[in-house]
């Protein structure tokens, strides 16, 4: 099949604003991917496209890009599900409400910081168990976490966010999933300190449960309903 | 933060201590008066426009319904809460897109100040209007 591949490039070295590159690509089997797509674009055509990938496979969650309007990895985003017959139109951007660095990458600092602030790591200053064994919980205890374990730190969710393109001062979906991971891990003791930060006037509140995140969450995390469910913590005291 | 043991459903319920701060009793004002609304609003668009057509709705109606004290509470709940939650909605809509402190602190005490002004005055039209007075103004 033939893909008509529109790029948004810029290059702070030369250019004073971004514009629209356009490759036409013959022979492109449907089932690859749009970073396969890429790759070939930057091997074979214009060796100067800047983008980020690793894993290729889903996992790593470097090469979330804005495809075709919406949020998703290049790596798990299929050509045929983007258009069908005989030739694609695929339009690939840079995630929107972080800095662009150079044509596809943007800068992810001001995400990690949101990131660092809901403080995601286990915190227990308790003495561990005297058999020296794992801190238990019941099945049941971890199953109220289980989704939010499955973040990769893309920032899908973050830069579909209306309210975070809006104001980047609010920490965003995914810091709330990472606080939401360890406040509803029964055996962590800073949930107060995490209820802290999100709890503040750029915390949970500027969520407006519009569901671009939970739709561009590529692995399937229902990230406004963990967001709800810290709404619910911070409303009623009990996690 | 106290902790108890795991529950019958196998679940171990926490209680936390969370900062009561303006955002947290925003929100739950917009949920209260969002339910509220939900029959107040509906309520009275069934009354004004499905019971009653709206063709008809002259000061006369008005004056039969703000007769009672009943329906004039009804319209002063109703008044309070829309106008709040609209307000607290707007409030929200600008802090999105105004990004300095000052200006903002700013323009909050402004809708405020307006808010309860506009409420008080349209509460206190509610509350004084004399249905006799306004039926006869009309000649009915």
């Amino acid at each position: 099949m033939q893909v008509n591949l529109r790029i948004r490039r810029f290059n702070p070295e030369k250019d004073s604003k971004a514009y629209w590159g356009e490759f036409n690509l013959n022979d492109v089997d449907p089932t690859d991917t749009v970073l396969d797509v890429l790759n070939r674009v930057k091997w074979e055509i214009d060796g100067t496209l800047s983008l980020r990938r690793s894993c290729a496979h889903g996992v790593c969650g470097s090469d979330a890009l804005r495809i075709n309007g919406s949020n998703a990895l290049a790596c798990k985003t299929l050509v045929k599900r983007l258009g069908s017959g005989d030739s694609v139109k695929i339009q690939v951007e840079p995630i929107l409400g972080l800095p662009v660095i150079k044509d596809l990458i943007v800068d992810m600092e001001p995400f990690m910081a949101h990131y660092r602030e809901v403080l995601p790591y286990f915190i227990n200053d308790s003495e561990p168990p005297e058999n020296g064994r794992e801190r238990l919980q019941s099945q049941e205890d971890r199953m109220r976490f289980d989704d939010t374990t499955k973040c990769i730190l893309c920032a899908c969710c973050t830069s579909s966010c209306p309210s975070f393109w809006a104001n980047g001062q609010y920490v965003g979906p995914a810091a709330i999933v990472q606080a939401h991971r360890f406040i509803f891990d029964s055996r962590d003791e800073g949930a107060e300190e995490r209820l802290a930060v999100v709890g503040d006037a750029f915390g949970v509140w500027r969520c407006r449960t519009n569901f671009n995140c939970t739709s561009a969450c590529p692995r399937d995390i229902e990230v406004t309903e963990a967001i709800a469910q810290v709404k619910k913590v911070l409303t009623t005291g009990e996690i | 933060m106290t902790t108890t043991s795991p529950d019958i459903t196998g679940i171990t319920r926490r209680k936390v201590q969370v900062q009561n701060n303006f955002e947290r009793r925003a929100f739950l004002f917009m949920r209260v008066s969002g339910i509220a609304l939900l029959f107040l609003a509906v309520g009275h668009m069934m009354i004004q426009h499905v019971l009653n057509s709206s063709t008809n709705l002259s000061i006369i109606f008005v004056a039969e319904q703000w007769n009672s004290w009943g329906w004039k509470v009804y319209d002063m709940l109703l008044l309070g809460f829309a106008y709040l939650h609209g307000m607290n909605g707007f409030r929200n809509v600008l802090e999105d897109y105004i990004h300095n402190r000052s200006a903002i602190k700013i323009i909050n005490i402004f809708l405020a100040v307006f808010a309860v002004i506009t409420i008080i005055w349209a509460g206190y039209a509610i509350a004084a209007f004399n249905p006799e007075a306004a039926i006869q103004a009309v000649g009915g």
